[in-house]
């Protein structure tokens, strides 16, 4: 969902953004009393500065109650009676304590590295990013996800590693629930 | 011709954007040469991949400065005395810098990234010798020094004309009411950038120098974190402060064409004293999925991306549309660079403030969406200012005349660089074979050959019908493994 907004929006105010630009080129061949035209841009730029503080705050205000390692909104949900998985990124491999799950499962992802930074990006069978951390040696960053769908999901290294980075992909198989998969 | 500027830094200047040229051109070899490999009409090993990769990233980064310093000494010197001295030391010292790195790179086989993430260089030292990642992190303490020399001189020199930093950022205006205009933007944007890049370098040298402590002896360690805070407080800021260079030619060849002033009012003032102090803070949004980092730094991290794009939309990029405005100004090669550098300082600029929303980060970082940004924001904001300065700077100096062919180039480059912000776009049944596969910011995945033949046919059929319902998988990657499975399929 938040990929699909950021593109979209990203389009649209950068065609507000052409927009803009080629009205003043085509406006450009013509020409005016420069003191006038700042009298009334400044004028402009103000409700033009205010409309950019508004969607601002709006985008901020709808996020910031989102965010994806907030513990309190995960025990609101529910998100950490489910199971706890340690995973470990070592070139160029993922080290899971747990690697079966069932759709419906709430995982609790605590995620380190062994020797350097690693990126831990968890993908569903659409190959949609649906979740990611970082994984760096000395520190456990835990990330909360619950499998709605069965299938099979993938974790990439999203922080590059040296030279085996791309081989660094480990596949995760999400069971029906209340069955094995019909594969 | 700028009387003002003094013959040996003429000079220099000239060496400066002709280095700037022949990087930026090898760069875009490199960068093309990483497309087609992805596109595998050409086939390298992922060992060479990596070090186009890190060589690009690198070099990029530092040209893009380079130009920067010459478009910022060329037009400062028309308000400031300079010595030509500390540019050509500048000079020999990013040469020397950028040897170390091209040895490091291409003798020692360090592929490390530009980013160079403690203990990465210290783990590759281990496996494949030491004198890479020495070569390659003394090399950037070099680069780095000489920029740090620059700015402490400018820094003397601002401070001997104008009474102190804070007074070329236009303080005893805004705090004390002194009435008039600050000093020329040429002095705002120098007093911005001797901040925000001496933070930095300052930042940049700590942890350079902690991770070749770290490998002479790897007993002594870093906390990898911090040394995360610092690497990013050394790049993003130092990437970022590049525009603020060039822009100075945006506002001194736009005022000289429309024949209209471009004054340093109270408002110009606020906004670079605010551009100064949020490209110091944000960088924390290269963290936002460091979760162990204090969540109230990474909510500054979200907040003030969002307001740091507020001083170059509302006040920068609104005044150049303002000063063009019904101007009869006559397009050129640099007054149509400069004008659609503006553009694309915001184009560029829209993605990354929307990507430093923590939730969209979430299932974004490190995707190809940032490359998308970066590659909008240098090629059609900073290098696009450049070639417009190396334009002009033809024109004034020397002989230089606007051809037919050249509108036709820039038409061609925006072309170019709007198609690489069309990375993030790309997904395996959208995508043309040379899209097929770019490299996240440090992420590069390369497919088979045979997947990639299948995901060409399949793109090229897929293409027309569905470039929109492209857009709702933005952010995701095709792995080696998929692509495989579509292959098989």
């Amino acid at each position: 969902m938040y990929q699909q907004i950021a593109m979209y929006a990203t389009v649209f105010f950068v065609f507000l953004l052409a927009l803009a630009f080629a009205f003043v080129y085509g406006e450009s061949k013509r020409s005016g009393e420069y003191s006038t035209i700042q009298e009334k841009g400044y004028k402009i730029r103000k409700f033009y500065f205010l409309g950019l503080i508004a969607i601002m705050a709006f985008a901020t205000v709808m996020t910031l109650g989102r965010l994806p390692y907030d513990s309190n909104q995960a025990e609101a949900e529910g998100l950490n009676e489910g199971k706890v998985v340690k995973v470990t990124g070592i070139q160029y491999a993922w080290e899971m304590s747990e690697e079966t799950f069932k759709a419906g499962d709430k995982v609790q992802f605590d995620v380190t590295a062994s020797d350097v930074t690693h990126g831990f990006g968890l993908y569903n069978e659409n190959m949609e990013l649906v979740a990611q951390t970082q994984a760096m040696p000395g520190y456990t960053n835990t990330v909360y996800y619950t499998f709605k769908e069965p299938g099979t999901y993938q974790i990439l290294c999203l922080e590059y590693c040296s030279a085996g980075h791309h081989v660094m992909v480990k596949e995760i198989v999400v069971e029906p629930e209340g069955g094995a998969s019909d594969e | 011709m700028n009387e003002a500027i003094h013959p040996l830094a003429r000079k220099t200047v000239v060496w400066h954007l002709a280095v700037t040229s022949l990087v930026l051109i090898l760069m875009m070899i490199f960068g093309v040469i990483m497309l087609m490999n992805q596109g595998e009409m050409i086939s390298i090993t992922p060992q060479w991949f990596y070090k186009i990769m890190t060589a690009h990233g690198t070099g990029m980064v530092g040209i893009a400065a380079l130009g920067g310093t010459a478009i910022l000494w060329y037009f400062l010197s028309k308000y400031v005395k300079l010595n030509p001295a500390i540019l050509i030391v500048n000079f020999v010292l990013f040469l020397t810098g950028v040897s170390m790195v091209l040895i490091a790179i291409f003798v020692f086989d360090f592929s490390d990234g530009w980013t160079f993430l403690y203990p990465l260089p210290a783990q590759s030292a281990k496996m494949y010798g030491a004198a890479g990642a020495v070569f390659f992190l003394s090399g950037m303490l070099v680069l780095g020094f000489g920029f740090l020399i620059l700015y402490m001189y400018l820094a003397a020199r601002l401070t001997a004309v104008y009474g102190g930093l804070g007074k070329a950022l236009g303080w005893d205006i805004i705090f004390r009411g002194k009435k008039g205009y600050g000093p020329p933007a040429a002095v705002v944007a120098t007093a911005m950038v001797i901040i925000t890049n001496s933070t930095a370098l300052l930042a940049g040298a700590t942890v350079l120098a902690a991770s070749l402590v770290n490998i002479i002896n790897p007993a002594v360690t870093m906390d990898p974190l911090l040394a995360k805070h610092l690497t990013y407080a050394f790049g993003h800021i130092f990437a970022n402060c590049t525009i603020y260079m060039a822009v100075i030619a945006v506002y001194e060849v736009l005022s000289e064409y429309t024949k209209r002033p471009w004054k340093a009012n109270k408002v110009f003032l606020i906004a670079w004293n605010c551009s100064t102090l949020f490209t110091l803070m944000i960088y924390t949004h290269h963290l936002l999925m460091d979760f162990a980092v204090p969540k109230w730094m990474l909510i500054i991290g979200q907040v003030f991306s969002y307001a740091n794009g507020l001083p170059v939309m509302v006040v920068t990029a609104y005044g150049a549309l303002m000063i063009v405005y019904r101007s009869r100004m006559k397009w050129d090669f640099a007054s149509s660079l400069f004008f659609l550098s503006m553009f694309g300082w915001v184009a560029g600029a829209i993605p990354a403030i929307i990507d430093a929303t923590i939730v969209v980060n979430h299932v974004m970082h490190n995707t190809k969406w940032v490359p998308g940004h970066f590659h909008t924001y240098m090629g059609m904001g900073v290098v696009a200012m450049i070639i417009g300065f190396m334009y002009y700077f033809n024109k004034t100096e020397g002989n230089q005349e606007h051809r037919g062919i050249d509108t036709f180039t820039i038409a061609l480059y925006f072309v170019f660089y709007g198609t690489c912000g069309l990375f993030p776009l790309c997904r395996r049944n959208q995508c043309t074979k040379k899209m097929v596969r770019t490299p996240a910011a440090m992420g590069a995945v390369r497919p088979g050959r045979r997947s990639q033949r299948n995901l060409y046919r399949s793109g090229r059929n897929h293409l027309h019908r569905k470039i929109f319902s492209g857009l709702r998988y933005v952010g995701s990657q095709v792995p080696y493994q998929k692509n495989q499975q579509l292959a098989e399929k």
